[in-house]
């Protein structure tokens, strides 16, 4: 268990440094931010000044070496846009991204796991049916095309709801449902399947034909065997939530990470987009990592004899 | 109804493919009306779409007070919308399109690279595969576009690398199964080259199972390019594509909801037709998934 740990850890790792690295290669070689945030008629002293502040007159490799250096003493560089730390300009915006993408995923969750099992129990009816096409719908649904929609109906025709900001609890409701309900319904597809699956098996079938009432089974056997498979796939979308959540935030002018990064990002703001790469590069990372280890919980196969398979 | 003839059909075996589902033959249509458009835009488009018509600004669509003239309405220049959603549904298609097969080919040669070279390579290209499965694409793409500015050339491959590990990971597996057949044995003894036995004799086996994955990555290849065109990143005015347009609407929902909403209203539908036809492709090419993923 401790070697599979350490090797889970060990990639992880080794897939965040790629990921900086390329980031950095990629971002620095795109043009010279002095030409962004000089104005046009600057001096090339204030321009050698500009690279030499910022350290761009280094060659790139060592650029790199010092950023990575930082990267472990928790300096991520300042904003180019008002010379703050990164940590302070993307900290600020961590509250709001969090509450918005925990409530979605509260939402994703209580919608998209209670109707997958429906179906699952229903398999075949009309039931199932409904929920496969609503499922079919919500996993179509562009989330700034539901985000628009939401807007036009319950802003502003019925006037029920702020359409965007942060100023009351109310103006949350819409992004929660936008990112929730598109991403439950993937949630659902996979948990009706991962029921049906189990139904078939023979300890399923065995609890029933030994007169077990359906419910008892269907908590006691079917539901702890389907979960494992549904947490990993839930550690899947937390990515689809992130990414989810920079169209969302933009449409409802949410003033979360998402938001920042297109701000960030049309302003060639480079460490504060950088520090964004590497801190949502990194929550998946852990992410996934989580997920592997709530696996081997679940499932005590993965924990004990993992290596024999 | 339907449903239930193909379950009854994907359980027997008996005809394959002798029925194909209503819903299927509906989403196929869709697709083939979206064809003729990408194919035939110029001629359909009933007015210039680059043609302002300052008069005739933000004009209701047919059903809801408008006129023949323009049956989707006007955007704010007293543009047509119908034309101008002819011509986005040609851009956004075509983008999406050529962005599935760059990742698609990408994907797959490098992972019949990493299953036929082993070690090194194999532990490289599946880091990047790791890489590239750990990061929500979006924000990498937003940063790559927004740094090296919006040419059409470099929007379709940023696109393009969107989803390339997935056919990587499925052409890498299969490779490796499929290398030990009694076929891949026989021409190697035979004294085929590497690159034959892989292009010519193992990728038309293990290509069933990439079609399906293309036609999961194609929808999300456009909410990709719909996405950033949103933004405001993708395609730039004076071309446009459906989520340009959809960003347009944006700010005109309070007097002008249909400019938003047609090309919305499209992506929707084009996505929900992809993913009943793939749903019923994987069906058909692995019957052993009916029972576990195959829901409609």
């Amino acid at each position: 268990m401790i070697g599979f740990v350490v090797g889970k850890l060990f990639r992880a790792v080794m897939a965040l440094l790629i990921l900086v690295t390329l980031t950095f290669v990629v971002l620095r070689s795109a043009g010279d931010p002095a030409d962004t945030f000089l104005p046009p008629n600057a001096t090339q002293l204030e321009v050698d000044n500009f690279r030499a502040a910022w350290g761009l007159d280094r060659p790139l490799s060592v650029q790199l070496g010092a950023y990575l250096g930082n990267i472990a003493r928790g300096d991520l560089g300042r904003s180019f846009q008002d010379g703050r730390p990164v940590t302070v300009v993307i900290g600020e915006r961590i509250p709001a991204t969090l509450t918005l993408l925990g409530l979605a995923f509260l939402v994703m969750i209580a919608l998209g796991i209670p109707l997958g099992v429906l179906a699952a129990l229903n398999h075949g009816t009309l039931i199932d049916r409904a929920i496969m096409v609503i499922s079919v719908i919500g996993y179509s649904l562009p989330n700034f095309f539901l985000g628009v929609l939401l807007i036009l109906v319950f802003a502003v025709n019925l006037r029920w709801l702020p359409s965007t900001g942060n100023s009351s609890a109310a103006a949350l409701i819409m992004p929660v449902i936008t990112i929730g309900t598109t991403s439950s319904a993937i949630i659902t597809r996979f948990v009706r399947a991962a029921v049906l699956d189990v139904l078939a098996r023979p300890h399923v079938r065995a609890a029933r034909a030994r007169g077990l009432r359906a419910l008892p089974v269907i908590t006691g056997h079917v539901l702890p065997n389907a979960a494992i498979p549904t947490v990993t796939l839930i550690g899947f979308l937390l990515g689809g939530l992130v990414a989810g959540g920079v169209i969302t935030e933009t449409v409802f002018a949410w003033p979360g990470i998402g938001r920042l990064t297109v701000t960030a990002a049309a302003n060639r703001d480079l460490a504060v987009v950088q520090g964004i790469v590497l801190l949502i590069g990194a929550s998946m990372v852990i992410a996934n990592l989580t997920v592997d280890l709530l696996y081997g919980w679940l499932d005590p196969r993965i924990r004990i004899g993992g290596r024999e398979r | 109804m339907s449903e239930l003839s193909s379950a009854d059909h994907s359980t027997t075996h008996s005809r394959p493919a002798a029925r194909i589902p209503a819903m299927v033959m509906i989403a196929s249509v869709w697709i083939g009306l979206l064809l003729i458009v990408v194919i035939f835009a110029d001629l359909l488009t009933p007015h210039d779409v680059m043609r302002s018509d300052l008069r005739a600004r933000l004009q209701p669509p047919l059903l809801f007070g408008g006129t023949w003239a323009h049956p989707l309405g006007t955007d704010e220049l007293g543009r047509d919308m119908f034309s101008r959603l002819l011509i986005s549904i040609r851009v956004s298609m075509l983008v999406a399109f050529a962005g599935t097969v760059i990742g698609a080919v990408l994907g797959t040669l490098l992972g019949m690279l990493a299953a036929a070279r082993g070690g090194f390579t194999d532990d490289v290209i599946m880091m990047l595969v790791d890489v590239q499965a750990a990061l929500p694409f979006i924000i990498l793409a937003l940063a790559v576009i927004a740094f090296l500015g919006g040419g059409l050339t470099l929007f379709v491959i940023v696109v393009g690398l969107y989803g390339w590990e997935r056919y990587a990971r499925i052409a890498r597996g299969l490779t490796l199964a499929a290398r030990e057949d009694g076929y891949a044995v026989a021409t190697a003894n035979l004294g085929a080259g590497a690159v034959r036995i892989y292009l010519v004799h193992i990728l038309p086996n293990i290509i069933s199972a990439l079609v399906v994955a293309f036609t999961v990555n194609f929808p999300e290849t456009m909410l990709l390019e719909t996405s950033l065109s949103f933004l405001g990143l993708g395609i730039q005015p004076p071309s446009t594509s459906l989520g340009t347009m959809l960003g347009d609407g944006r700010d005109y929902l309070t007097t002008a909801w249909w400019i938003a909403v047609a090309p919305g209203i499209v992506i929707a539908l084009t996505g929900i037709a992809v993913s009943v036809i793939g749903d019923w492709l994987r069906d058909l090419f692995d019957p052993s998934a009916t029972g576990a993923v195959g829901g409609r």
